[in-house]
């Protein structure tokens, strides 16, 4: 099976509703990626805020982030190798990578842990 | 009238937030409650988040964020927390650790990313929420002082289910405003206890601390209803800064009571409905724990006069900032502040003195239009000057609307509703009103803009940092609006666009208006001019109270001079509070 990693830019939160302008963009990976996960796929996705670890240790991101600055973000690996720059993989690309339907990647990702502080 | 407020006269719970907009008195009138309490044998600890560290002024201590005894008052401590502090010390414990490895470049994008105001609002309450929810704390203290209260944005936010299941379970989901908390799961249990204590009227009250004016009652009125609706119900009302009498022979003073008594008459009905107290306008500066003494017996005057009159300052008035711009054919002028300071009247005699120069201008104000019209109204108002409104409202509903027909398909309702509450924060209405005036400034090529709103650096580094990364992004739909495109690089030309930073000449209001300006530099914007405005110092009152006022403003004309602004004028305090059309050039002449 194949493994997908996804290196986003600086963001506060996967949606991008916070952000200065919305990106359906985003929304459409989030559901996405959630789906492959659900299914037992490999795929992973590191925000350059949270998690700024990856970036340094994936040696190739970190080369395409030197060469070419945070403007290169995100970047796309397929089995370790860079296959996209400053754009995520449409739909397709996944069914594609992943062998798989675009329809199976449209699930709605749910909350599992519901926790009321108040009570 | 309110009887005063006196905390020797009334039962007082262990915990007590002061909450208001900033040159209230929040700091003072929280301060002056804990000298009382102490001096009545309680044991009591003052908490300030004050980023300026004005508490150690008052109580002439240096303060850390350790509790640490006062030794002029018996039984009281305080400490000092910085929310901006502890946010950059997230900020550097997220960041620090990739120096060297990640390029500059990308490493600015991840600080700007955690700039914004929520990170400061976030980090100052888990910064109080260890006091809060400390068991220890409430066996050594008898009562503990906030001057600050988390809004409610944040205590929604951390109501909301998904808040935390964002965090514990799901990284891909992870939460936004509440950056700041990521990774520190272990504390729920603490903000849960933090945030029961908040909500138990036996253990807390929240003071609302405002100033017997429209804008600052309204403010009080917002944040009682948005606290009440989160639970926290055990409120009061300070009226800070009420004028006990006047001299009737002196014109400002009389204005200046007559203000006060119609803002009170005009308090929202909800905001009567809490109980409330007022505190008397003095004519001293609440520093040193005499004067704090001082308030709560109700003198309006010290036996000591602290300060001395000394050299008159010699100030423009607001006619050169017109005169400035006109000269310079600047085209876009903006003012800048903290609510309550004026930037809408600043605005608006800005425009008219350069219509009144003969240029094309184009007003346009946050303020609601009716306000406007009335102000305007049937005045010899010249055709070259046009004016319009951005509601603010109805720009975050319109807004508001669009993110979550573009976001919000696809979301479960748990989701949403995180989404919706991600879009109560501060800077959703600033994005928002960058967009509406953006459009305004685009259909005006040939007019000269004023605006009486501007966008903070945080916002502006977004949108470049936003514009650049869509130029990447070749497929992306989710674009920054061309109107919006098109202003950011004319906002950084000095030759085109003026911003005028309005403050008031008080401690607050300066030092907020420096901050302001600090991150405006971070966005290469450069201020300008500098308006003092309502200064009772540039009136000529002889009401011993006000003048006593006049006078402790000096010192901070002086800094805003000196130290803060490349060129500064100053505005009297004015005896009509909706100055005409007519007024406003009389005045600006």
């Amino acid at each position: 099976m194949k493994k997908v990693e996804i290196f986003d830019p600086a963001m506060c939160c996967s949606t991008g509703v916070c952000g200065p302008t919305v990106d359906p963009e985003l929304t459409r990976i989030a559901s996405a990626v959630y789906s492959l996960e659900k299914k037992g796929f490999a795929i992973s996705r590191h925000n350059l805020t949270d998690d700024p670890g990856a970036f340094v240790d994936n040696k190739q991101v970190n080369q395409v982030l030197v060469d070419k600055g945070p403007d290169a973000l995100p970047v796309v690996l397929v089995n370790g190798k860079v296959v996209k720059i400053a754009e995520y993989p449409t739909t397709e690309e996944l069914a594609e990578w992943f062998e798989t339907a675009p329809s199976e990647l449209q699930e709605k990702p749910r909350v599992r842990v519901s926790l009321n502080i108040n009570n | 009238m309110y009887s005063l407020f006196n905390p020797n006269q009334m039962a007082v719970t262990p915990f007590l937030f002061f909450t208001g907009k900033g040159g209230v008195g929040k700091t003072s009138t929280a301060c002056a409650t804990a000298v009382a309490l102490a001096d009545q044998g309680k044991k009591v600890l003052l908490v300030s988040t004050d980023p300026a560290s004005n508490l150690q002024d008052v109580l002439e201590v240096e303060l850390t964020n350790d509790p640490k005894p006062i030794p002029s008052v018996a039984n009281l401590s305080a400490c000092n927390i910085d929310p901006e502090q502890a946010a950059k010390a997230y900020k550097e414990s997220v960041v620090g650790p990739y120096r060297g490895k990640l390029p500059d470049a990308v490493l600015a994008t991840m600080e700007e990313q955690l700039s914004g105001a929520c990170t400061v609002e976030i980090a100052a309450f888990d910064e109080f929420s260890h006091l809060l929810a400390d068991e220890e704390i409430l066996a050594q203290y008898d009562h503990v002082l906030f001057d600050t209260a988390p809004t409610g944005h944040t205590l929604r936010l951390l109501q909301l289910p998904t808040a935390w299941s964002g965090f514990l379970e799901d990284s891909t989901h992870g939460a936004s405003c509440l950056g700041p908390l990521a990774g520190l799961e272990g504390k729920k249990a603490l903000y849960k206890k933090a945030v029961d204590s908040l909500s138990d009227g036996d253990k807390t009250t929240l003071i609302l601390v405002a100033r017997p004016d429209n804008s600052s009652l309204l403010e009080a009125d917002r944040a009682s209803f948005e606290l009440k609706e989160i639970g926290i119900k055990n409120q009061l009302l300070i009226v800070n800064g009420l004028l006990q009498s006047h001299q009737p022979e002196d014109r400002v003073s009389t204005a200046f009571y007559k203000r006060q008594r119609a803002a009170i008459e005009q308090t929202p009905e909800a905001l009567k409905q809490v109980m409330t107290y007022s505190l008397p306008y003095v004519s001293y500066s609440l520093t040193g724990v005499e004067n704090l003494r001082h308030l709560f017996s109700s003198y309006a005057i010290t036996s000591f006069e602290t300060e001395e009159e000394g050299e008159p300052l010699d100030l423009p008035g607001l006619n050169s900032v017109i005169d400035d711009f006109s000269e310079h054919n600047t085209r876009v002028i903006f003012t800048m502040g903290k609510g309550g300071v004026g930037k809408t009247s600043v605005a608006s005699a800005i425009a008219v003195g350069l219509s009144e120069k003969g240029h094309q201008v184009h007003l346009t104000t946050t303020d609601p239009a009716a306000h406007l019209a009335y102000t305007f109204e049937g005045s010899g108002i010249r055709d070259n000057l046009s004016i319009s409104s951005i509601n603010p409202d109805i720009e975050v509903a319109r807004y508001k609307e669009t993110v979550i027909e573009q976001a919000g398909s696809g979301m479960t309702e748990e989701e949403l509703a995180y989404l919706k509450e991600d879009l109560e924060s501060p800077c959703t209405e600033e994005i928002a009103l960058f967009q509406a005036f953006a459009k305004v400034v685009e259909k005006s090529e040939n007019e000269i803009v004023v605006i009486d709103t501007a966008p903070t650096g945080h916002t502006l580094l977004l949108l470049d940092s936003t514009e650049a990364y869509h130029k990447e992004m070749s497929r992306s739909t989710g674009d920054v609006p061309d109107s919006v495109k098109k202003l950011l690089p004319r906002l950084r030309n000095p030759k085109e666009t003026g911003v005028v930073i309005v403050t008031l000449a008080e401690a607050t209001p300066v030092l907020e208006a420096a901050r302001l300006e600090e991150d405006l530099k971070r966005a290469g914007i450069e201020p300008k001019w500098w308006v003092i405005n309502q200064s009772l110092y540039a009136t000529n009152t002889a009401d011993a109270v006000l003048r006593g006022r006049a006078i402790s403003e000096k010192k901070w004309i002086c800094k805003v001079d000196a130290e803060l602004a490349e060129k500064c004028a100053i505005i009297p305090w004015l005896e009509e509070e909706k100055i005409g059309y007519d007024q406003l050039k009389e005045f600006i002449l």
